[in-house]
């Protein structure tokens, strides 16, 4: 079990890890630029904002409030009032670390706007993920710092947005830290420390894994007088445009690791994917349930990436590292002649990522994982446009395709199309 | 080498009468037991005999099969861990179940009907898709479901019992207890005698195991000791998980092993509210059913 202690010691290993990754050349760059517009100086009180108040975006509420002393919950946006409710009943248990009035909470398609203008310092952007290409962008023009869930988008029109924000933020001295967690979980930063100074060799391959049950129930039929919109982000998983799929939503976290531990992104992907217990047209409309890409990384490594939505078969999270000499699992574990197993305190991540931010704005040294975590989700897109049209998609391809999957919500009233499961080779790369 | 337990030469369990007559009485007593006609037949609790249960999963050519055992009633001295004194209790006849409950029995609980018929096993509350596989990767067909909350496991047995209309539930700690020790005193085994019939952190390596590997007790029970550790109904009616499992160590698995759920067993469930059918990291939570007469 993870330790419930947090272990200051933590952060400074991921400093001196980050000075020998390539990211410490952004870092180091940054680190040394007067400090910019966005920050709270020595122990102000940083003032949280949040933008999608469901259940993980109230989990993130509490891991932040309780990451640092100073932080405060300030003010809460959700499409739905029930939704925003629902968090804020659970606020009671911040205590002083919470002080959110009517004032302050802001519900609708908008209520992201309401927030970023309620006098917040920093940002939680916890809607369904096809919404981050818009707030992102907005956070960053107003000023905050931002906790981002992944993904952080759906189509390649949304990862230009982030990207196009990600260097803006870095101008603007904003730190950005996102929800892949394992970037701040002990076990991992350690093997993947020991990874990069050589203990398994030079990397020659990998696989990566999230095999489980699937998420959510389906789609239920639309209520009376239920807009496409709102029946929609009910139940975001099943469609396209919010959710991206699985590989995008879920099996991004290995593929973060994979980017992490070779330090790149992969030049082209090849692949299947399908549906086979998840065929029922009306509940479940549109996305796959399992995909299993070829992903080809700089110098011809390859990694094999598989994920699925399979109810009664084994589950497997995990990702598998291999080295000319030895093998490794970055959550903890090397094998070989440098044989080496995780032990000590392993701090809860979905606190440490919080504490982590926080501690990197008051120390003038802001995070900015947003390119991070923007090609990451990049890679599973590609993955699975390969999935969907049975191509190799190349990077390059990847990010320059113009499908757009964000629909018109000029009227959020107006009805909006469903679609249907792509049929590779015969769905089209756009 | 011979289970361990079964060393100890068993006490005469003396049933007492009058309970006898009231066990039996409940047993044919009517009541939810009527609308199904397989519990309406009389269980005399002297004669229980071993059975195999079958699940049939509407729309499913799947069936699932597992073995009860019966367990004699009697008195047994049992060590309150509330109060730490030793007191006698009386355990009335039961069946519990050979093995711990499997991925194959559980994930059948799992499929969400497509029509829930109103008041029948389909209408029962069935535990939400996990973000996390709650296998953990150790393995699926034959081993022991885990990562389960106390309230999960109670569902399961709710709606198990609307399955086969027989009166399914958790056992009480001192059921299980009695059960543990087949009728022997409490003992911590020495590692050798562990090894022989649990799994725990000296030889798990990190992962339950297929249930029934190991030798089973002296009732026949596989895995009471270690593997996944088990939930029961405590003394003061709330969830206490016995016997140990494949993370504790030797010193910590035997019939007398408890523990009480702590914030850290659903520490990284990354959701408010937090999942009340998993345990994040409760990879060591399991359970096994009683059935009463």
């Amino acid at each position: 079990m993870a330790d419930e202690q947090n272990q200051p010691g933590v952060q400074v290993t991921r400093r001196q890890f980050l000075k020998t990754s390539a990211a410490s050349a952004a870092v180091s760059l940054f680190a040394a630029m007067p400090p910019g517009l966005g920050y709270v100086q020595g122990s102000d009180r940083i003032k949280v904002g949040v933008i999608g108040c469901g259940g993980r975006g109230t989990g993130a509420t509490h891991d932040c409030a309780n990451s640092a002393p100073g932080v405060v919950i300030w003010a809460l946006g959700d499409m739905f009032r029930d939704r925003l409710d629902g968090c804020r009943n659970s606020l009671a248990q911040l205590g002083n670390k919470a002080d959110v009035p009517d004032s302050r909470c802001f519900v609708g398609l908008d209520a992201y706007k309401g927030v970023l203008g309620s006098g917040v310092d920093l940002v939680i952007l916890a809607t369904p993920p096809g919404f981050r290409p818009i707030h992102f962008p907005a956070a960053v023009e107003a000023g905050k710092h931002v906790f981002m869930e992944k993904p952080v988008a759906t189509d390649a029109p949304g990862i230009r947005k982030i990207l196009a924000a990600a260097d803006t933020a870095q101008q603007k001295g904003l730190a950005v830290v996102a929800g892949t967690q394992r970037r701040h979980q002990a076990s991992y930063i350690e093997a993947i420390k020991r990874i990069h100074d050589g203990a398994i060799g030079d990397l020659v391959g990998g696989q990566v894994y999230w095999n489980g049950g699937g998420v959510g129930n389906g789609v239920p039929p639309k209520a009376p007088g239920q807009t496409d919109l709102e029946w929609m982000i009910r139940s975001w998983y099943q469609f396209l445009w919010l959710c991206g799929d699985h590989i995008v939503e879920q099996h991004v976290h290995n593929l973060d690791v994979a980017n992490w531990v070779f330090n790149a992104h992969p030049v082209s992907a090849m692949g299947v994917g399908g549906r086979t217990q998840r065929t029922d047209p009306v509940r479940f409309p549109m996305i796959f349930d399992h995909f299993a890409i070829d992903y080809e990384y700089p110098n011809g490594v390859h990694v094999m990436s598989m994920c699925r939505h399979w109810d009664d078969c084994p589950g497997n999270v995990s990702e598998h590292i291999v080295g000319t000499k030895g093998t490794a699992n970055p959550w903890g574990q090397i094998f070989g002649p440098n044989a080496w197993r995780f032990s000590g305190n392993n701090p809860n991540p979905y606190s440490q990522e919080h504490t982590d931010l926080i501690a990197s704005i008051r120390a003038g040294k802001p995070l900015n994982e947003a390119r991070q975590v923007a090609e990451s989700t990049l890679t599973a897109i590609m993955g699975r446009m390969a999935a969907y049209t049975g191509q190799v998609i190349t990077w390059d391809q990847a990010l320059n395709s113009q499908e757009n999957l964000y629909p018109d919500l000029t009227d959020p009233r107006a009805p909006i199309p469903v679609g249907k499961p792509p049929v590779p080779g015969k769905t089209r790369f756009v | 080498m011979k289970n361990v337990l079964t060393r100890f030469p068993r006490r005469s369990l003396v049933v007492l009468a009058p309970w006898l007559v009231m066990a039996l009485l409940s047993a044919g007593a009517p009541g939810q037991v009527q609308k199904h006609p397989k519990a309406a037949r009389p269980s005399p609790a002297a004669s229980l005999a071993p059975y195999t249960e079958t699940v049939r999963v509407t729309g499913d050519a799947n069936k699932v099969r597992f073995d009860m055992v019966p367990v004699k009633g009697g008195r047994f001295a049992f060590t309150d861990p509330t109060s730490g004194k030793v007191r006698e209790v009386i355990v009335k006849p039961f069946w519990i179940e050979k093995t711990e409950v499997t991925w194959d029995q559980f994930d059948q609980f799992l499929i969400v009907p497509e029509k829930a018929k109103p008041g029948t096993a389909d209408a029962v509350a069935r535990p939400s898709h996990p973000y996390m596989p709650p296998d953990r990767g150790f393995g699926h067909t034959g081993y022991p479901a885990i990562s389960l909350t106390f309230y999960s496991a109670q569902q399961y047995c709710k709606w198990l019992s609307l399955k086969t209309g027989r009166k399914y539930r958790l056992p009480t700690e001192a059921e299980w207890e009695f059960a543990c020790r087949a009728g022997g005193p409490p003992v911590q085994l020495d590692e050798k005698g562990l090894d022989a019939v649990a799994w725990y952190s000296e030889n798990a390596g990190g992962t339950t195991h297929p249930v029934g590997k190991k030798q089973p007790n002296g009732l026949g029970l596989y895995d009471m000791l270690g593997n996944a550790g088990e939930w029961c109904v405590g003394v003061d009616g709330k969830p206490v998980l016995r016997g140990g499992s494949f993370m504790d160590p030797a010193s910590k698995v035997s019939c007398k092993a408890r523990a009480r759920q702590t914030p850290a067993w659903n520490q990284t469930d990354p959701q408010i509210p937090k999942s009340k059918w998993w345990l994040s990291d409760g990879p060591f939570a399991g359970f096994r059913v009683v059935r009463e007469p």
